[in-house]
């Protein structure tokens, strides 16, 4: 089939012309999702955002006002901003650990199995994770390993549950298919040939991974980083189950803020240095791994 | 589809899998499939599950149940189903079929809150029109009829109602009498020291005992997650009011309980009781119920409640109905079953909370009547101090914040 005007371009190229009628229907198919958002996300922020600036009423709730209070109160105490940073941080970075071999063996070494891997990795994910959350603390407990080590050990006070690392090996195991798939994903499509040619150029086997298939899998690595780290960040059940309480997080402290104080404004302002908390550092991060590169891959699945 | 067949179908579905390599559009078509079925599955089994009480024997007429009630029961137009907001575990559930089968409900929901400040961000959030009934502690009853969340009881329907104890119905007084009307007594505890006598050989008696001992035990005290309850132990032990608002004592109580953060395991209002009989736990500011069952097993036989002697906090739970209860009926008529003494008896029998109804009490075994950490002798009484509404306090929600935010150190 020839065309009659001259192949357009690779770079630039015009837009199709879109009628009249195109451009009603175009707005009328993103109707529904914005509606979606606007009503079930920008709504409520914003609704969260007014009640952070107001005054709780003496029996509890929000009354109107405006004062700068709240926030007063948070900058003034950040600990459970700091305590859910570390946590989120150390986690991302432990289901990166876990999950980057993980996602490896099953990409190259999966063979005829892949999708058997997969779907082990699928079904407990989608089994209630409140069950999954609370299965740990039989196998933490004293009647598990925690109590095994505290027998063996002769420490009676030796405790697992109530602890960082109670936390932390909850939030691994909670969030680790998150980080799996997207990596899985991206490593599963990297061209063999590439690193047969690294390996023909006499590059070890480290140094293949290391400049062949990391960069390759970066993008995946970002979206698993990211989507483990925000829930993390506002995580509350895990804290509250396996933490006992004791490792105070943002989730911790919003509940208690909203539930026993019945304190809304001062919860809201809480929620609304969350989401600010989460915006930086989401941006810095995709900012630091994306500088250099000629195309900005955000978005893998 | 004979066995055989059926094993060669399976494998030649594994075949195919294992043959085809998963691309993302593979993979989010096996998602897919496993979400719609898991979620078909988790349909069918709740729709299942739910359709089969409907069906349970309607023929039963109201009157059959011989429960030696003696008074005419009152007719309800009962609904067919009760939503019930409550503490966790704290019905019988012999009772709760009793009551089923009585009035045709085939729907019984029993929803869990852990604390009276949940239950009023619940309806704060607007649950009013989710609930039927709900158990408020005493002194909350005020706040919600004020926010207008509970309605006005008619006592005239509900005859067993008669049977509580004037001075346990009658909570409110002085001005605040009218909130009488919105409440019929449940039951009634006291708050105080649980410790493993096995491993706590130290005496512990007095609030301030326990505060001395603690960081003995620094790592094994459980406390119920309640403001209001936990703040009475400093306050009683430096000899003031568990209802103070004033600063000066309770800034002095502020110093305890910083003191004692460090060495909390938990607040938990409502696994304590495990805490304790594993050990985890040695010694626990509780409510009487968690711990009294304990006392009868062997294994845990060592545990002991004590009701402290410079004093403590007696709580009253009380049952109210929600102003949009979408089943008032089926609501009044379980607010006149509970009290029948025969159940109510029962009650006390299996959750240990001494119960308000004079009626039931003839009922009740006598080791339990007789035990003093269920029903609290006359002279210790003297000891005890009702609990008023004073979560809203600033000053007292400052503390419990900050001493939530920092138990474990």
């Amino acid at each position: 089939m020839t065309t009659a005007a001259p192949a357009a371009p690779l770079q630039a190229r015009e837009p199709a012309p879109v009628r009249e009628g195109g451009r009603l229907l175009t707005a009328a198919l993103m109707l529904p999702a914005s509606l979606w958002y606007l009503i079930l996300l920008v709504l409520p922020i914003a609704i969260v955002i007014l009640f952070s600036f107001g005054d709780r009423s003496p029996t509890g709730g929000y009354a109107g006002g405006f004062t700068f209070q709240n926030y007063a109160t948070i900058i003034r105490s950040p600990d459970p901003f700091i305590t859910s940073i570390m946590l989120a941080v150390l986690g991302t970075l432990l289901c990166l650990v876990v999950g980057l071999p993980l996602a490896y063996f099953i990409a190259t070494r999966g063979g005829n199995r892949k999708a058997l891997f997969i779907i082990l990795l699928v079904i407990p994910f989608w089994t209630s994770f409140l069950i999954r959350t609370y299965a740990w603390i039989v196998i933490l407990g004293p009647d598990g390993i925690g109590g095994f080590v505290a027998d063996a050990t002769g420490n009676r006070t030796f405790r697992i549950l109530g602890t960082e690392a109670g936390v932390l090996i909850g939030l691994v195991y909670g969030y680790l298919p998150l980080m799996v798939f997207p990596l899985y994903v991206t490593l599963e499509r990297i061209d063999r040939t590439l690193i047969e040619a690294s390996k023909d150029l006499g590059a070890g086997r480290l140094a293949s991974f290391r400049q062949i298939t990391l960069p390759i899998a970066l993008p995946g690595l970002i979206t698993g980083s990211i989507l483990v780290f925000i829930p993390m960040m506002g995580e509350y059940v895990i804290p509250e189950i396996l933490g006992y309480g004791r490792v105070f997080t943002i989730g911790n402290s919003l509940v208690l803020r909203f539930f026993d104080a019945r304190n809304w404004p001062a919860g809201s302002a809480q929620a609304v240095g969350l989401i600010l908390v989460m915006f930086i550092s989401v941006s810095f991060y995709v900012w630091f791994t994306n500088r250099g590169r000629r195309t900005r891959d955000v978005s893998v699945l | 589809m004979t066995d055989q067949e059926m094993e060669r179908y399976a494998r030649q579905v594994m075949r195919r899998l294992e043959r085809t390599p998963l691309s993302r559009r593979g993979f989010m078509w096996a998602s897919a499939m496993s979400a719609t079925a898991a979620f078909l599955a988790a349909c069918a089994g709740g729709g299942g599950g739910s359709a089969a009480p409907s069906t349970a024997p309607s023929a039963a007429p109201p009157a059959s149940g011989a429960s030696g009630e003696p008074a005419p029961q009152p007719s309800y137009a009962t609904e067919g189903a009760l939503f019930m907001y409550n503490w966790a575990e704290y019905i019988d559930l012999e009772n709760i079929e009793e009551f089923k089968a009585r009035y045709n409900i085939g729907e019984f929901t029993y929803d869990i809150y852990d604390s009276n400040e949940a239950l009023l961000t619940k309806l704060d959030g607007g649950a009013t029109g989710l609930y039927d009934i709900a158990a408020p502690t005493a002194e909350f009853v005020k706040v919600m009829v004020d926010k207008g969340y509970i309605v006005e009881l008619p006592f005239d329907r509900i005859p067993n109602a008669k049977l509580v104890n004037p001075t346990f119905q009658n909570f409110y007084s002085g001005d605040d009498a009218k909130y009488n009307n919105y409440h019929i007594p449940k039951d009634w505890g006291t708050t105080g020291i649980a410790i493993r006598k096995k491993v706590v050989t130290e005496d512990v008696k007095t609030w301030k005992q326990f505060f001395e001992v603690a960081p003995k035990y620094s790592g094994r005290i459980v406390m119920v997650e309640s403001a209001g309850d936990v703040m009475t132990a400093p306050l009683k032990a430096l000899g003031y009011s568990l209802n103070s608002t004033d600063p000066t004592e309770l800034n002095a109580a502020r110093e305890l309980l910083k003191g004692i953060a460090p060495h909390v395991l938990a607040l938990d209002s409502n696994d304590y009781g495990d805490k304790l009989a594993s050990e985890e736990a040695v010694m626990g500011l509780v409510w009487t119920g968690g711990v009294v069952s304990l006392r009868d097993e062997p294994a845990t036989a060592d545990i002991e409640y004590i009701v402290p002697e410079d004093g403590t906090l007696y709580w009253m739970d009380t049952w109210v109905q929600m102003a949009e209860a979408p089943h008032p009926e089926a609501g009044l008529a379980f607010l006149n079953f509970i009290q029948e003494p025969a159940i109510q008896a029962k009650e006390t029998e299996t959750n240990r909370y001494a119960t308000a109804n004079d009626a039931a009490k003839a009922l009740v075994k006598p080791e339990i009547l007789n035990d003093p950490t269920v029903f609290v002798p006359e002279e210790a009484f003297t000891r005890l101090e009702g609990a008023q509404d004073v979560s809203t306090d600033p000053l007292r929600v400052e503390i419990w914040e900050e001493f939530s935010s920092n138990i474990g150190g």
